[in-house]
């Protein structure tokens, strides 16, 4: 059922913990596709970060698969086209999937300049000289490159998050995944960041953002998925979750938060 | 009743000055060496502890290529023999004596292996100089080696997580993102070990290390007084603990500036 364009498949996807006394992630089945904005939302608990880690693994899931670049990234090993049996190398599949965290995590012994590059030298092998001019043309483009040789200290919360999603970007990443990225903000850098994504959206980026603002759902994802008790309760379009809501796990959320 | 010290037994000390500035030396530089072989053998030893080696791993897999959740199987693949063996020396080296692992090493290890016998710096007798600072050097590599691994264990999750996101291999992940930061937390924790060393070090005085108790050891069978040369060793003990600790409390309190994340 993938389609034509479809980036990444994820199905039937299971996080037991405890033998299956604890399902954190209990049969999600979804598609991404290229250029997919999705929003992932449900109450706490609802295994929304669970999903969304899942997908590069920094969560190990017990049951399912998440096909991504034609290999299932949740065996140990897979054939590739040759027929032969290779050992998944998550490291080099992890690179094309950037990640932005809750709390940002900048590196606080480095620069910003430094935990820019720091990735693109090591992992891709690029010289300094190409890594910092790369560095430098993404921070110019979130309004940072004058910070360049500031610590992470010396920022603030929704420069650090911006960073964060640069250093990301500096990888190339096919997809990105954000886990509640505004969270940890105070309200009024919510904005700036979201700014940051919007544009991100608009240029194409296949991304999945786990979030708690509607707004945005709303208006910047194309597709919205719905999770409670680690299930995907609900999937649509924005205006289909929103304003026509079915399932009654949904209402009851939307009520709540809206 | 004899008074506890006698201010003329302090006279009978001074013409055996060179052998306390000898054992100074001596002991300053037993513990820098332990330190530095105790260091490197933590380093080894907290990594093979928090490593991932584990050689019965496929059996924790089923024949799907799932990951077995639990049962037998999925406890044998967890099993992972180089932290069993750090654990077990870490356990061994910290719940017996320093004397008797000094004994060991001395006259078990180096009874069998023949040292040169050599002076280092015209009067540090090697064969019983480096006996010393293997045993101490073992015996605080245990301790190092869980200061080294809560220092690494110390660093947020989320800074691993990062780093790995962005295709740094775990090898790589240490190397740059955690243990530059563990490093710089445990400085002051090392330092410690330092002073604890210093003083440690006295036990080797009993294989033959020239250091300042065998200097108070010479003083009294040459001379009969005891408490007196006792007293110089306390303070030159303190003189070199104390202002050592200060120091770094000092550094401690300066590096902590900014340092909030």
């Amino acid at each position: 059922m993938a389609t034509r364009d479809s980036l990444i498949q994820v199905t039937d996807l299971k996080k037991h913990y405890k033998g299956g006394a604890i399902k954190a992630l209990d049969g999600v089945t979804v598609d991404i596709n290229k250029g997919d904005v999705m929003a992932v939302i449900g109450p706490s608990g609802s295994g929304k970060s669970t999903f969304l880690r899942s997908l590069n693994l920094m969560e190990e899931p017990t049951g399912g698969a998440i096909i991504f670049n034609g290999v299932d990234l949740t065996k140990k090993k897979y054939q590739d086209e040759s027929g032969k049996m290779v050992k998944l190398d998550i490291d080099s599949l992890r690179q094309k999937m950037g990640m932005v965290f809750q709390h940002f995590n900048l590196f606080p012994h480095m620069t910003i300049l430094e935990n820019m590059v720091l990735a693109p030298m090591k992992v891709k092998g690029m010289n300094r000289e190409d890594a910092e001019k790369k560095a430098l043309d993404l921070l110019e483009r979130v309004g940072l490159k004058d910070r360049a040789d500031a610590y992470p200290i010396q920022l603030s919360g929704g420069q650090k998050q911006r960073v964060a999603i640069v250093r990301a970007l500096a990888m190339e990443p096919e997809v990105m995944l954000f886990d509640e990225p505004t969270s940890a903000l105070d309200p009024e850098m919510v904005g700036e960041v979201l700014d940051v994504m919007k544009e991100l959206a608009k240029e194409g980026m296949t991304m999945v953002v786990v979030t708690h603002e509607m707004g945005f759902a709303r208006e910047v994802g194309n597709r919205v998925l719905f999770m409670a008790d680690g299930k995907l309760m609900e999937q649509g379009t924005p205006e289909e979750i929103f304003e026509h809501p079915q399932n009654s796990r949904l209402k009851e959320f939307l009520a709540k938060v809206l | 009743m004899d008074q506890f010290v006698k201010w003329s037994n302090f006279s009978k000390i001074v013409p055996y000055a060179e052998l306390f500035k000898e054992g100074i030396l001596v002991t300053v530089m037993l513990s820098l060496f332990t330190v530095m072989i105790g260091f490197c053998l933590a380093l080894v030893l907290a990594l093979m502890r928090m490593s991932n080696v584990r050689p019965f791993r496929a059996l924790g897999i089923d024949k799907n290529g799932h990951q077995r959740e639990s049962g037998a199987l999925a406890v044998i693949s967890r099993f992972n023999p180089l932290e069993f063996l750090a654990t077990a020396y870490v356990e061994i080296l910290r719940s017996t004596p320093v004397i008797v692992q000094v004994f060991i090493i001395y006259f078990g290890v180096f009874g069998v292996i023949d040292l040169p016998s050599f002076k280092l710096l015209g009067f540090i007798k090697f064969d019983r100089f480096f006996p010393g600072v293997v045993a101490l050097g073992m015996n605080s590599g245990a301790y190092l080696c869980e200061i080294i691994r809560a220092g690494i264990q110390s660093i947020d999750g989320g800074q691993t997580e990062a780093s790995r996101s962005l295709g740094l291999t775990q090898v790589q992940t240490l190397r740059y993102v955690v243990l530059p930061q563990a490093l710089k937390n445990i400085l002051p924790a090392i330092a410690n070990e330092f002073v604890v060393i210093i003083k440690e070090s006295a036990i080797t005085y009993t294989i033959g290390v020239q250091d300042i108790m065998s200097a108070v050891n010479a003083v009294k069978g040459a001379t009969f007084v005891i408490v007196e040369p006792l007293l110089v060793a306390t303070a030159v003990y303190f003189c070199l603990c104390f202002p050592t600790s200060k120091l770094i409390a000092y550094f401690e309190r300066r590096m902590s500036h900014g340092d909030k994340r």
